[in-house]
C-alpha cells in the first residue's frame, strides 16, 4: 500500500477501477442480502411487530430489557448453546485433526476413507437430523434389545442429557469430515525437509507432532476453530430435525429460541432483538478467537 | 487487508443467521402470477394447507377440479402433522410467496392473521354452515373463514383387544378406565400408546381436557388473561393430572421419544389398546390395518360418569382467502365448489372422511368410518366438550407442551407443572 502512494496519479485511478470491478459485485450483494436485512432487523428489534400485521409500534429498549430481565428461556438456551459450542468445537477439531493425521499416512484405502468421512457434510443438516432421529429412536433400541448393551437402551432423545449428547454426536459426525479436509491440505504443506531433519535429530513421533506439525498447521487451526465455533453457535437445522428443542425445551439452541420467539410466539420484534444480541456475542467471540490463534501462527 | 477479509467473514457468517430469520416484509407479489408458465390465461391458485391426512385425496381432487375448470391450476402444498404450520406460513408470507388459500385455526389465530383475511360473509355456503362451526372465524358479525370440518378426540381404542381383555362396559370414569387398563395389561397389551414427543398432542389436546372441564372455559381463559384466575389451585387441573398419571402408569415406554407415527403404528398393530387421538386418524389406521375394530372413549378426569362421558369436538381448521391475492374470485369459487358441488361434497365425506361442518353435506357412518361415526353420535347427543387451544396465547402449544413433557419426564411435580403453566401463560399473553 505504501508504495502506491508515491506512484503516479493514473496508477491510483486504475487501482480504483480494479477495486470497483473486482470487489464491487461482492460489496453490492453484501449490502443487499446482509447489510440491509441487518439494519431492518435492528429497526424491528425496537418495535413490537408481530411479523404479520402492517403496523409496528416503536417500543424503545423494552425488548432488550425484557430479554435481560425476564427471559429465563433465552438464558437457558444460551447456556445450552455455550456448552454445546465448547464440546462441539473441541471434539470436532480433535476428531478432524486426527482423521487428517491418519489419512495423510500412506494407507491404501486413504482416498476412499477421506470420501467416507467427508460424506456426512454433503448431506444437509435437516436430512441428517431425521436420519439420526430414526437411528436413535428405532435403530438404537433395536440394537439394544438384540445385544442388551445398556448404551443402546438409553432413551436417547428422551432425556435432557442424552438428547444433548445426541446432538453433539451428530454434529461431530457431520462436521469433523469437513475440518479433516482443511487439516489434510495443511498437513500436506508441512515441508518434508523439516520433518526429515527432525527425524535425523532423533525426535520421537510425538515430538514431531507437538513441536513441528502443530505449530506449522496453526493457520488451518485458525480457520477450523472459527468455522466450528460459528457453526455450533448457530446450529439450527440439526436441532430442529433431531430434537425440535425437546424434551421439554431442554435442547433449544439460541437460534431456535429466536426462531420460536419470532415465528411461533409471533413476537418478531423481540425475536430480532435476541438475534442482535446473539450477533454481537458471536462476533466478539469469533474475533477474539481469530486474534488469539493468529498470534500462534508461525512460519516454517 | 487480510484482517479485513477475516472480519468480513466473521460478519458474513454471523449475519447469515439473522438473515435467515428476517425476510423482507415488503416482498413483491409480482412473482405469484408470472410463474404459471404455460398459456397466459392459466391462473394458479396457491393452496397452503395443514392436514397431512388428506394430502393424497386432495391431489386427486386437484386433478378433477383442473379438468372441469380449464384455465385454473391448483398448486397445493401441505405442511403439518409434526411440523409447525404457523411458522411455515409466516415464512411463506415473509418471503413473498403468499398463498391464495391457507388455513386458520380461528379465535386467536383469526386475530393474528386478521389483516390478511378476506371477508367471506357473502359466500353462498355461509347459510349452510352449522352454528358451532361459525364461531371460531367470526369477528364483529362477519365470517372470515370456511370451516374445514368438525373433529372430535378422546381415547381411540381397539374394541377387539377390549373384548379379549374381558372389558364389557366402556369406561366412562377414571376408576373404570384404570380397571380397564389393568385388564389390558394382564393380557400383555400396552394399555396406552402415548405420543408425547409431539408437542401438539400434549400442548393442545391433553391440556385442553383441563380447560374444557372448567365450568365456563371462556370465562376461565378470560380470567387467566386478566389475572383473576390461576392454574395453581384450580381443582379441575388437579384432577386432570390424575388422568395424565394414569396414561403414564399404563403407557408405552419412552413416551417422550414416541412421535405421532410411532404412536399410531403401536396402536394400529394391536400392540397398544388406546391412544389419545381423534377421528382424523381413521385414514392412517386404515392404511396400516383396515380391519381394525375401533371406537373412541371419553377421557375421564374423575369418577362422575355423567360429566365425563363426553368427547372433545371442535373445528380444527378453516380455509381462508388471502385478501391480497391476485386470484381472489377464483379462490372463492374453488372454496364454494368444494362444499356445494357434488364432487366436492363427495370428497369431503368419502375421501377426506371429514365430519361435515355444513348442513348441506351428508356423511353416512360408512363414509366416516368408525371413529367419525362415534364423534357424530356423541355430538348429536350433546355429549361434547369444547376445543380451547385456539384460544391460547400465541406459542402456547409449545410452552405448555414443554411443561407437560417435563412433568412426564419426572423433572417437575404437579405443583411445579401448575406454576410452570401459569408462568408460561402470563409471559405469552398479550398486554
Amino acid at each position: 500500500m505504501r508504495k502506491g502512494e508515491n506512484g503516479m496519479n493514473h496508477k491510483k485511478t486504475s487501482r480504483l477501477t480494479q477495486q470497483v470491478v473486482f470487489v464491487g459485485p461482492a460489496i453490492l450483494f453484501f449490502i443487499l442480502i446482509i447489510a440491509i436485512p441487518f439494519v431492518l432487523g435492528l429497526y424491528y428489534s425496537f418495535t413490537d411487530w408481530d411479523g404479520i400485521s402492517g403496523k409496528a409500534t416503536g417500543v424503545g429498549f423494552d425488548n432488550y430489557k425484557q430479554i435481560f430481565m425476564h427471559d429465563s428461556s433465552f438464558r437457558d438456551s444460551f447456556w445450552f448453546t455455550a456448552k454445546f459450542t465448547i464440546l462441539g468445537v473441541v471434539i470436532t477439531n480433535v476428531a478432524g485433526f486426527f482423521l487428517a493425521y491418519l489419512l495423510t499416512k500412506p494407507l491404501k484405502t486413504r482416498n476412499f476413507l477421506r470420501t467416507v468421512f467427508f460424506m456426512p457434510n454433503v448431506i444437509g443438516g435437516l436430512l441428517l437430523g431425521f436420519i439420526w432421529q430414526f437411528i436413535f429412536v428405532k435403530g438404537f433400541s433395536a440394537l439394544g434389545s438384540a445385544t442388551g448393551i445398556s448404551f443402546f437402551n438409553l432413551p436417547w432423545l428422551g432425556t435432557e442429557n442424552t438428547a444433548f449428547w445426541a446432538l453433539v454426536i451428530v454434529f461431530v459426525w457431520q462436521t469433523a469430515g469437513y475440518l479433516m479436509v482443511i487439516y489434510i491440505s495443511s498437513l500436506n504443506n508441512v515441508p518434508k525437509d523439516i520433518l526429515e531433519a527432525a527425524e535425523i535429530d532423533g525426535a520421537s513421533r510425538f515430538q514431531v507432532l507437538r513441536s513441528i506439525i502443530i505449530p506449522l498447521i496453526m493457520p488451518a487451526a485458525t480457520v477450523c476453530l472459527f468455522l466450528a465455533i460459528s457453526w455450533s453457535f448457530k446450529m439450527f437445522d440439526l436441532n430442529l430435525s433431531l430434537t425440535k428443542g425437546g424434551p421439554f425445551g431442554s435442547t433449544e439452541s439460541v437460534a431456535m429460541n429466536i426462531y420460536n420467539e419470532a415465528f411461533s410466539k409471533n413476537r418478531y420484534g423481540l425475536g430480532t432483538a435476541k438475534a442482535i444480541i446473539f450477533f454481537v456475542i458471536v462476533a466478539v467471540i469469533t474475533s477474539l478467537q481469530v486474534k488469539f490463534t493468529k498470534s500462534k501462527e508461525v512460519e516454517a | 487487508m487480510k484482517r479485513n477479509i477475516k472480519l468480513t467473514l466473521v460478519m458474513t457468517l454471523a449475519l447469515s443467521m439473522i438473515l435467515s430469520a428476517c425476510g423482507s416484509k415488503e416482498a413483491d407479489n409480482k412473482g405469484n402470477n408470472a410463474e404459471s408458465g404455460g398459456t397466459a390465461a392459466t391462473k394458479t391458485i396457491k393452496i397452503f394447507q395443514f392436514k397431512v391426512e388428506i394430502a393424497e385425496a386432495l391431489n386427486r381432487l386437484k386433478a378433477e377440479y383442473e379438468s372441469t375448470h380449464p384455465g385454473i391450476k391448483l398448486d397445493i402444498q401441505t405442511v403439518g402433522g409434526g411440523a409447525d404450520y404457523g411458522a411455515a406460513l409466516k415464512a411463506k408470507f415473509a418471503s413473498g410467496e403468499e398463498p391464495d388459500i391457507f388455513n386458520n385455526g380461528g379465535y386467536r389465530d383469526l386475530g393474528t392473521w386478521f389483516d390478511k383475511l378476506e371477508d367471506l360473509s357473502d359466500q353462498p355456503w355461509v347459510a349452510d354452515t352449522v352454528d358451532v362451526a361459525k364461531e371460531p372465524m367470526t369477528k364483529d358479525g362477519k365470517i372470515y373463514g370456511q370451516p374445514m370440518n368438525l373433529e372430535g378426540y378422546g381415547f381411540v381404542y381397539n374394541k377387539d383387544l377390549f373384548a379379549k381383555a374381558g372389558i364389557t362396559e366402556t369406561p366412562t370414569t377414571l376408576a373404570q378406565l384404570e380397571e380397564a387398563a389393568k385388564k389390558l395389561q394382564a393380557i400383555g397389551v400396552t394399555p396406552f400408546a402415548n405420543g408425547y414427543q409431539e408437542l401438539w398432542v400434549l400442548g393442545n389436546h391433553t391440556i385442553n381436557v383441563a380447560f374444557a372441564h372448567q365450568k365456563d372455559p371462556d370465562a376461565f381463559i378470560k380470567g387467566l388473561n386478566e389475572g383473576t384466575e390461576k392454574i395453581p389451585g384450580n381443582a379441575t387441573f388437579d384432577e386432570w393430572t390424575k388422568l395424565v398419571d394414569l396414561t403414564l402408569k399404563y403407557g408405552n415406554k419412552n413416551p417422550l421419544t414416541t412421535d405421532y407415527n410411532t404412536e399410531m403404528t403401536l396402536f394400529a398393530n394391536g400392540e397398544a389398546a388406546m391412544t389419545q387421538q381423534g377421528n382424523w386418524t381413521q385414514v392412517q389406521i386404515d392404511g396400516i390395518n383396515p380391519d381394525l375394530n375401533i371406537g373412541i372413549l371419553p377421557m375421564p378426569i374423575n369418577d362422575n360418569a355423567e360429566d365425563n362421558d363426553k368427547l372433545y369436538v371442535g373445528v380444527p381448521n378453516n380455509w381462508v382467502v388471502n385478501k391480497n391475492s391476485k386470484v381472489k374470485p377464483e379462490a372463492k369459487e374453488f372454496l364454494n365448489w368444494l362444499v356445494t358441488s357434488d364432487i366436492g361434497k363427495k370428497y369431503i365425506a368419502k375421501d377426506f372422511k371429514f365430519i361435515p361442518a355444513f348442513k348441506s353435506i351428508e356423511a353416512t357412518s360408512e363414509d366416516l368410518g368408525d371413529l367419525g361415526a362415534e364423534v357424530v353420535k356423541y355430538s348429536q347427543e350433546g355429549k361434547a366438550l369444547s376445543w380451547n387451544f385456539n384460544k391460547f396465547p400465541d406459542g402456547g402449544m409449545n410452552e405448555f407442551g414443554n411443561q407437560i413433557q417435563a412433568y412426564v419426564a419426572g423433572k417437575s411435580d404437579k405443583n411445579a407443572l401448575f406454576d410452570g403453566l401459569q408462568k408460561a401463560w402470563d409471559s405469552l399473553k398479550t398486554k
